[in-house]
């Protein structure tokens, strides 16, 4: 089964306690519980086996910090996607990572240009050492190899964020390989 | 625009450069295709199941090699070099736009694009919206993209396929030495792809990458050494030869405005993240980090071409300025010598033919391995997203395959016959179908996964204006070439400001205003497709195989069906194997597709 590993996680850190979670974290989805619960409890023998272990894993490490705590109480596919207006705590940090980025490579890609259209004198001297003019070397050097450390940045970032909000991308293909045997 | 318009020459000879059969190069561009193919060969046991494996399983050099190969074509390999050494500061536009574009990508759209987990971008297009007719105009799109991408390869293929295999105008009655090689050229091509096409080629990308960088990183090496330009990394060390080489190699905006510049490096990066055989390599990594860290591996690797090609162009201005002529003025380098001037480089710094043949053979490997590509991606556009899904769904293999067939023989001939004569430069010819992307596929890409209320009508409309927008320049600049009676441009004025390889500056805005105007003023998108949406940017990790809406549909019925799951899911499985089971002659060309480039 490859059913969905959120509901997976969910579970890791709501078993047993559920119920009290659920009250928590959406009033609707008590409800919804209640009818499909049913149909779940068997479902749930299926698979339950081989996840016991896992659980205890997982559970340790996300208890531990805040983020990771909203990060599992935060229904993504109930969150409006909007790229100007953020709505989880996760896409908001994403977000000013996003443009943080996107305002240092504007400033990469179509500073050193405007800079020489603007003051052509001083741009186009001659560097020290490496003997460029400098427009010259700020363009053909210098804005593909921001982009190559900004890219390398954002990646960096991005695991940091992952982390941060506890969330291991190794983990998703353990339970879901377990789960595609079936 | 003098990058293109200095091309227009119909003698496209190369002057000083050596034309003639040589064995050696000639056997080593057999031999290369050869490689290719036995390759092809070899790891085709891997067939459709192994291959997919090994596709989820690509890591990240591996990936960020792929991306690489994919990327690189004739109009990186000699096109750059080319427009850096006639247009001077304004050919470095190439080396921006076409590098700094993949960050957009990277923070966009990478991740976003692996989860969401479909197979070609007409698909994204289709799925987000709802649409076989958002399908099918992104279809028409990729096969647009294909084939004015393609032109700039056959072109580049041509002129380099004169040095190694010589002048046989006249051979075909009416047409000239490169005209029968383009010909030829194009012949050899399709032909390679009717044979690769059916094998999964998966190591050929590392190969690709490898032949392509170490030819032109080595031919610079020894180009710069042997002539005391450079000792080792000459990347860094033609800074003091640029004083040298006559303002018109360096000084900003001398024969083009800021305007121009600007509006073509734009072009160029809303057009990287926009390009169908680009985005496909986001959706099968293993996962989404995968897909970041491979960007930043293929950056990489993309990178080392493009910090180099500058320096080539250098060393080869400065060579030719010694040995043939002044480069700049009157009657100066024509378009078709500055196209081989990477070739023309190695050549003219007396190296053995058998060297300048490794180079040239680069170009060739780049630009083969691309147009196959992007034929690939072109007649799966048409036999897939058009002709199965719309025209005759009970399609058999048989015919979708003959479909297949015959739009890469069309794809082929009409190529085949616009770079007869070409209207521009390797690298402009490509920047037209950058344009494209980036006025059709881009905000559809953008919009669709970063604003979940984008919606079918919103994006019939955007797609349309953008088609229509790119048209105009395209038509007031390019088509009048291939009329005799008439000057190009029709208009100067239009061709300033919305000039056909900057097109996408003023054509993005609209397509992103019509786009979101027509989805406010008409209904919300469905929310199950706002849940895929939401899938896309969720921070959950994902299975391997899974989709987004896989998630959606498996997590989103749980409220109505969890009762009824287990009927659901044999029923759901039922109907994936199949699916799978349809898929995978698609697949087979998927995979194909994203490897070649």
């Amino acid at each position: 089964m490859t059913d969905n590993t959120s509901r997976e996680r969910d579970d890791a850190v709501t078993d047993g306690g559920r119920a009290t979670d659920d009250a928590v974290t959406d009033g609707g989805r008590a409800t919804d519980d209640a009818v499909t619960d049913g149909g779940r409890a068997t479902d749930d023998a299926v698979t339950d086996g081989g996840r016991a272990t896992n659980d205890a894993a997982t559970d340790g490490g996300v208890a531990s910090s805040g983020a990771a705590q909203t990060h599992n109480n935060t229904d993504y596919l109930g969150a409006e996607v909007n790229i100007l207006n953020p709505s989880t705590p996760y896409m908001r940090d994403h977000l000013r990572i996003v443009w943080s980025g996107f305002a240092v490579w504007v400033l990469a890609v179509w500073g050193p240009v405007t800079l020489t259209n603007f003051a052509p004198g001083v741009m186009t001297q001659t560097m020290p050492i490496l003997q460029f003019p400098l427009h010259y070397f700020l363009v053909a050097f210098g804005a593909p190899t921001s982009a190559l450390i900004l890219a390398f940045w954002y990646s960096r970032k991005r695991d940091a964020l992952d982390e941060k909000y506890g969330i291991e991308h190794g983990t998703a293909d353990v339970a879901t390989d377990g789960g595609s045997d079936e | 625009m003098t990058a293109s318009s200095i091309l227009l020459q119909s003698d496209l000879l190369p002057e000083a450069l050596n034309i003639s059969f040589k064995l050696g190069p000639a056997l080593l561009v057999i031999g290369m295709l050869g490689l290719f193919l036995t390759i092809g060969f070899v790891f085709r046991v891997a067939d459709t199941d192994d291959m997919w494996v090994a596709g989820r399983s690509i890591g990240n050099v591996e990936n960020g090699m792929a991306i690489g190969a994919n990327w690189m074509s004739a109009a990186s390999y000699l096109g750059m070099a080319a427009s850096i050494a006639l247009a001077g500061f304004y050919g470095l536009v190439f080396v921006v736009g076409w590098t700094t574009g993949y960050f957009i990508l990277l923070i966009f759209l990478a991740a976003q694009l692996r989860r969401f987990g479909k197979y070609t971008a007409p698909d994204f297009v289709g799925d987000r919206f709802n649409s076989d007719t958002a399908r099918a105009i992104a279809a028409v799109t990729t096969f647009l993209i294909g084939f004015v991408y393609a032109i700039g390869q056959a072109k580049g293929m041509a002129l380099v396929g004169l040095y190694i295999f010589g002048n046989y105008g006249g051979l075909i009655p009416g047409l000239d030495g490169y005209q029968v090689m383009v010909v030829a050229m194009m012949v050899v091509t399709v032909g390679y792809l009717t044979l690769s096409g059916m094998l999964g080629a998966t190591k050929n990308q590392a190969v690709q990458y490898v032949i392509l960088i170490l030819a032109f990183v080595v031919g610079l090496f020894v180009v710069g050494y042997t002539n005391g330009y450079s000792t080792v990394l000459p990347q860094l060390e033609y800074g003091a030869l640029i004083s040298q080489l006559g303002s018109e190699f360096s000084e900003p905006f001398s024969g083009s405005s800021y305007y121009l510049w600007v509006a073509t490096t734009f072009s160029l990066i809303v057009g990287t993240c926009g390009l169908p055989h680009v985005l496909v390599r986001f959706y099968t990594v293993e996962s989404e980090r995968t897909a970041r860290w491979s960007t930043v591996w293929g950056l990489f690797f993309i990178c080392i071409l493009y910090w180099s090609a500058p320096a080539f162009a250098a060393f080869g201005t400065d060579l030719y300025s010694q040995n043939v002529g002044a480069t700049y003025g009157d009657p100066g380098m024509t378009g078709a010598a500055s196209e081989v001037i990477v070739v023309l480089a190695a050549q003219l710094s007396g190296l053995p033919s058998w060297f300048v043949g490794i180079v040239a053979a680069g170009g060739i490997a780049a630009a083969i391995a691309t147009v196959a590509g992007l034929f690939i991606a072109g007649s799966s556009a048409i036999s897939h997203d058009i002709y199965t899904n719309i025209i005759n769904e009970d399609a058999t293999q048989r015919q979708q395959i003959l479909v297949g067939r015959l739009s890469i023989v069309a794809l082929g001939a009409l190529t085949t016959l616009a770079a007869l004569n070409p209207a521009s430069s390797i690298a402009a010819l490509v920047g037209y179908a950058f344009s494209l992307a980036g006025s059709v596929l881009f905000p559809m890409f953008f919009l669709g996964m970063w604003w979940e209320n984008a919606n079918r009508q919103g994006a019939l409309a955007g797609m349309t204006t953008g088609l229509t927008l790119w048209s105009i320049p395209m038509i007031n600049q390019i088509v009048p070439t291939y009329i005799g009676s008439v000057e190009a441009p029709l208009s100067a004025g239009l061709a300033t400001w919305m000039p056909a390889i900057g097109s996408a500056l003023i054509t993005l805005p609209i397509v992103f205003v019509v786009t979101i105007a027509v989805s406010m003023a008409t209904d919300e998108p469905s929310l199950e497709t706002k849940r895929i949406v939401r899938q896309c940017h969720s921070p959950e990790p994902m299975g391997q195989q899974e989709t987004a809406e896989d998630v959606v549909a498996d997590g989103g019925e749980d409220v109505a069906t969890d009762g009824g799951r287990a009927m659901d899911d044999a029923g759901a499985d039922g109907g994936r194997a199949v699916d799978d089971a349809a898929a995978e002659g698609d697949r087979t060309d998927d995979a194909t597709t994203e490897e070649e480039r």
